[in-house]
């Protein structure tokens, strides 16, 4: 069974064809909803930062994907997401349409912003240790689990002060690789709630239909109703991502064939670490 | 060390993190792994750190000693020959 699986946020933008098709039309598509032209990464009226920037590019890539797929007769039986990839599964899936993914995209974006205005933030990738002394070391810099993606794959958030001495911190512990980002604000931490008034009404600002392919969310693994999808909108920002634990139900369920519909390749590179990982522990 | 590891650290980069479609003789020696060359990542590199230490014992035991080794497939090759048991 294939299931189509939604990243979050990409890292940088890339190039892209002129003559692509889908990408036109979803690019002129993005310029009405959001005022942001994926093509030159220019905003047209109010400008964002980079990270908005990035989120709504991230966005209309998997729309662009996901058109693609359907021209090529590939259909998806099962969706899954991670993080901020929650709003173009949920216009796949058939919840919401592809010009509101886009627009919730970019207000979502827009409000985590302001955080940035009283504070500095950053996200610490962690790759190579277990989450048990990651735990540790997130507590002990005041910081916060943001993504399990593996066994040795996380993502940790929160003050950039506290992201910096954490990744120090594992590095001496023996990571193999632990990096920072700036980012606007703390995602997926309950430091969100600063700006929870402010997400909330975004979120209500739409109508969500049910899914007419079964989205799983990335918090508890269950398959996401119209009634639970204002509330999970919410949630997701607030609490960690468990990838690890979601491709294992999918896997659970039937899925076999998997396609990261967006930009980048982690969400792959991510099964890959656990399908070897289950191969090594049989 | 001989051609016939560098052929092995090749198709233990293509295995381990499922390149489809590539052969061992498409992978350049001397290009660098990550960025411009294979365009791998620290996702890669912890992947191919457990491939080698199963396949060839060989323990690449942090960050620095990694940044070493992931250069080529070259001094993969070389610290395999000189660290293997």
């Amino acid at each position: 069974m294939n299931c189509f699986m939604f990243p979050g946020q990409p890292l940088f933008t890339d190039a892209h064809s002129p003559d692509d098709s889908d990408l036109l039309e979803v690019a002129k598509l993005t310029r009405e909803r959001t005022g942001l032209d994926i093509l030159d990464s220019f905003w047209q009226g109010q400008p964002a930062g980079e990270s908005v920037t990035l989120q709504v590019y991230g966005a209309a890539m998997s729309l662009c994907h996901a058109r693609r797929l359907a021209r090529d007769g590939v259909k998806p039986g099962l969706i899954a997401e991670h993080s901020m990839g929650i709003y173009a599964a949920l216009a796949v899936s058939g919840s919401i349409a592809e010009g509101d993914a886009l627009e919730l995209t970019c207000r979502i974006g827009r409000v985590m912003e302001e955080m940035s205005g009283h504070g500095a933030y950053a996200l610490g990738c962690m790759v190579g240790l277990p989450l048990e002394p990651l735990l540790s070391i997130a507590e002990n810099n005041g910081v916060h689990l943001a993504n399990h993606n593996t066994s040795r794959h996380f993502l940790l958030s929160g003050g950039r002060a506290g992201i910096e001495t954490a990744v120090v911190e594992a590095l001496a512990s023996g990571a193999f690789s632990a990096k920072v980002f700036p980012c606007d604000a703390p995602l997926h931490t309950p430091l969100m709630a600063t700006v929870e008034a402010g997400l909330r009404e975004v979120i209500a600002d739409f109508r969500y239909g049910e899914p007419a392919v079964p989205l799983m969310n990335h918090i508890d693994q269950d398959w996401l109703t119209a009634s639970e999808v204002a509330d999970f909108l919410l949630r997701e920002l607030l609490l960690p991502v468990h990838w690890d634990a979601t491709y294992r139900a999918l896997r659970a369920v039937g899925a076999s064939r998997f396609f990261e519909v967006g930009a980048g390749d982690a969400l792959k590179k991510y099964n890959r670490w656990i399908d070897s990982e289950a191969a090594r522990s049989a | 060390m001989s051609e016939e590891l560098i052929t092995q650290v090749k198709q233990l980069i293509i295995d381990s993190l499922r390149i489809e479609g590539m052969d061992p003789g498409e992978i350049e020696t001397d290009a660098p792994l990550f960025g411009e060359g294979l365009g791998l990542d620290s996702i890669d590199a912890l992947q191919l750190v457990v491939a080698m230490e199963k396949d060839f014992g060989v323990v690449v035991p942090d960050a620095e000693t990694g940044a070493v080794v992931f250069q080529s497939v070259r001094s993969m090759a070389q610290y395999i020959a000189e660290n293997r048991k």
